[in-house]
């Protein structure tokens, strides 16, 4: 209540006259009220009415928080964030390997930007992240949707539609292997159709249409609650011409971020984003890095670099806050993205520790 | 969409003539500037300026589909996804042939087929749709003044013998190849702006640039201080225009490129040194620095280039008179490799290997090392004896 007049979101004008008339704090507006505020400063009642109506939502939104109960900040102690940190699903990959170094998978509420050189495999995670959220809970799974925004224009549906087989194949194996009621159930929403009716394609051509996408997007969400993954393929795409002021893009890119991180968290889903890498010379040497310079790098809870070894494409994890840095070998087989087979053929059956997201691996696949 | 002017995005005309007063006409100026400074500029509430920020973003945001709706709107019309280009092992790999509505470069050294290939791409594309083809015309926007329309003629004589049996159809074929020669970057851009309307008026199906890197290298000398961020600028401005033709009309886009020396002195750490005479020296790789790991021939134009294009072909030197065409990048397409000659009628793939060269490893497409020409010479200096069965490929184009 004793909130000072020159803070309330009015309209620039409307404080100057405020300011002008004396009025220091909200309190000393509410007590005015219309009428009188209308003739103090020279507006008229509708906009003196709808001048109050705003400060007494900014008020009552204020007391809310300060009581800490639920408003537009949360407060809560470390031991509920651990418990809903521990329920808290993750999207697979479909690689153990990758898995294992994030920690479980790609994780919700979080940011994680994947950087790479060109083909070496950002949009086919990406692709495979979009069916993979859809997997029933069941299976391990978040049974999510996912929206897809795409600047560079790699999304191939053909490709989708093959991992998308792939993954129905491979839950109808584990249904069958392991017999179970439920899973069975499950498995007859989990179709083709379904998939990719659940993905939701937006093609940005420029950084005003992404911006507007993005500003777009929580409406989006709340009309689309159960949407658990939102992947910027190609974030770096628009901005890296036509900007000659540099620091116009810092500024746009940070406030993507911010609002980006916002989705995150109250839609409770994992934002994924992709960047390319850039030559940087320095003295007479050239590294590659990540595109979009180093304020960038602080956008995303999660960093992986995806990069090649001769013929074997490897990820490292290079920043995150719970998982240390590693780095594994990936493949990509018209499945979609999964582990190098291992090179010793190891019979294991239902010895070992029953996944229920994997299945012992048949004779086919060792081909493979 | 991002010029497009406030007016149009139903903003009252009042607040329209208020923000213009500000410079601020287009969505774009608008979506660019920050909560506080919108406010300021609108003289309106905090709340007031975020529904004026969604009303301004639906009239700049792209519609949504569904990926099934996609799906759908494809297998409505299977031939039109792609460009065959009748070489089988190749179009099975690719699923189908070249695809349209994305970039695709063919990266060689030089006299490997590049030119060959895309004038082969062009007779396919006239072909009506019942052939294979996408019955269209095609632009071919030529920058090396390397087009010979004999050689065209010859191809589509030789390939499709039975269908193009007349002068009158081989006439009507090449009627509709439109061919442009563009001297710099600066009219190559200017001509790729203005194609949006040509491709309406005569119905084209197919955009070939042979070849990018040609023009872009005589201008920008990457040594220089800022060419090459000027020289990115300018590609991917060039991409993003063609990725939207390509994407809008549904069209294939080809494009040629170069090779490079790319020098390698250890793991990770590269120069891109972009200078044609150093490719011959190159495979000594004595140059630079005499540690290991010289340095090895790859595409041309960088790593942002290597982004901006969705698919990249390699065409490089085996044993003369064979050579390789590798799918070094690729959405759909497993890395592969196939051999081919250059005949009368054109590319013809040698079947003799089938399924077994496709590999899922693949390398990095940006730094895929090919293979160019001086040891296939050095091995013919010592064989005089060998007779030369590349008579036939030799009197096509001046690429060689």
């Amino acid at each position: 209540m004793q909130r000072e007049v020159g803070t309330l979101p009015l309209a620039p004008a409307l404080r100057a006259r405020l300011a002008a008339a004396g009025f220091q704090t909200a309190q000393e507006l509410l007590d005015t009220g219309p009428c009188g505020l209308s003739k103090e400063i020279g507006i008229s009642r509708e906009e003196a009415l709808e001048a109050l109506q705003v400060v007494r939502q900014e008020c009552h939104g204020d007391a809310a928080r300060t009581a800490g109960g639920s408003g537009a900040t949360r407060n809560c102690t470390a031991l509920e964030l651990l418990e809903e940190e521990q329920t808290q699903g993750f999207i697979i990959t479909f690689c153990s390997a990758l898995d294992n170094i994030l920690g479980g998978g790609v994780q919700l509420t979080k940011i994680t930007e994947i950087c790479g050189a060109p083909g070496v495999g950002k949009t086919q995670l990406c692709m495979q992240l979009a069916v993979d959220v859809q997997i029933p809970e069941c299976f391990g799974g978040v049974a999510g949707e996912a929206v897809f925004i795409d600047t560079e224009g790699s999304f191939m549906v053909d490709r989708v539609v093959d991992i998308a087989a792939a993954c129905v194949q491979h839950c109808h194996l584990i249904a069958e292997a392991q017999q179970e009621e439920d899973l069975r159930k499950a498995l007859e929403t989990f179709s083709l159709e379904n998939i990719l009716s659940h993905i939701y394609y937006f093609r940005c051509r420029d950084y005003t249409e992404l911006l507007a996408q993005v500003y777009l997007l929580p409406e989006f969400l709340s009309e689309h609650s159960k949407v658990r993954l939102v992947v910027i393929d190609g974030i770096a795409f628009p901005f890296r011409h036509d900007f000659e002021d540099l620091s116009l893009r810092t500024r746009l890119l940070n406030g993507l971020a911010q609002q980006l991180i916002i989705i995150a968290n109250d839609h409770k889903s994992a934002v994924v984003l992709t960047n390319q890498m850039t030559t940087r010379i320095a003295q007479s040497q050239s590294t590659l890095v990540p595109a979009l310079g180093e304020s960038w790098g602080h956008a995303a809870t999660v960093r992986l670099i995806f990069h090649w070894d001769n013929s074997q494409r490897l990820a490292t994890l290079y920043k995150s806050p719970s998982q240390k840095e590693s780095t594994i070998a990936y493949h990509i087989t018209s499945h979609g993205f999964r582990d190098v087979q291992p090179p010793a053929v190891t019979h294991s059956t239902e010895g070992t520790e029953l996944n229920p997201r994997k299945r012992p691996r048949t004779e086919e696949e060792k081909q493979q | 969409m991002a010029a497009k002017k406030l007016r149009r995005a139903q903003l009252s005309l009042e607040m329209c003539g208020r923000l213009s007063r500000y410079q601020i006409t287009t969505c774009q100026d608008f979506l660019c500037l920050s909560l506080l400074e919108l406010m300021k500029v609108t003289g309106q509430s905090y709340y007031e300026v975020q529904k004026l920020l969604c009303k301004v973003s639906r009239a700049c945001a792209p519609k949504m589909q569904t990926a099934y709706e996609m799906k759908l709107k494809k297998s409505v019309n299977p031939s039109s996804a792609f460009l065959s280009t009748t070489l089988h092992s190749l179009d099975g790999v690719l699923h189908g042939g070249v695809p349209c509505g994305s970039l695709t470069e063919i990266t060689s050294p030089p006299g490997c087929g590049k030119t060959q290939f895309c004038i082969m791409l062009s007779v396919l594309a006239t072909l009506p749709v019942s052939m294979g083809g996408l019955d269209g015309a095609v632009i071919y926007i030529d920058t090396e003044s390397a087009f010979s329309a004999e050689r065209l003629i010859e191809i589509a004589a030789n390939r499709f013998p039975t269908y193009f049996d007349s002068d009158e159809k081989l006439l009507c074929m090449t009627r509709s190849i439109h061919l442009y020669r563009e001297l710099t970057c600066c009219c190559v851009l200017k001509r790729i702006m203005s194609l949006e309307e040509e491709i309406i008026s005569k119905k084209v199906k197919l955009i070939i640039i042979d070849s990018v890197a040609s023009v872009v290298r005589k201008e920008f000398d990457t040594k220089l201080q800022g060419n090459l961020a000027e020289r990115s600028n300018f590609l991917t401005r060039g991409a993003s225009v063609l990725k939207y033709l390509a994407e809008e009309f549904s069209i294939p886009v080809i494009l040629t490129n170069q090779i490079t020396t790319s020098l390698s002195s250890g793991p990770g750490i590269r120069a891109d040194l972009v200078s044609p005479a150093d490719d011959l020296s190159l495979s000594e790789g004595s140059s630079v620095s005499g540690k290991r790991d010289s340095g090895c021939v790859t595409a041309a134009l960088g790593n942002t280039w290597s982004h901006s294009v969705n698919t990249r072909l390699i065409l490089q030197y085996h044993d003369l008179p064979t050579r390789q065409l590798l799918v070094a990048k690729s959405p759909v397409a497993p890395f592969s490799t196939f051999f081919y000659t250059i005949e009368k009628s054109g590319l013809i793939l040698q079947d003799q290997k089938d399924q077994t060269n496709v590999v899922w490893e693949g390398t990095n497409p940006a730094l895929q090392p090919i293979r160019v020409r001086n040891t296939a010479l050095k091995d013919t200096l010592h064989d005089a004896a060998l007779p030369s069965p590349t008579g036939e490929t030799s009197r096509s184009t001046s690429n060689l």
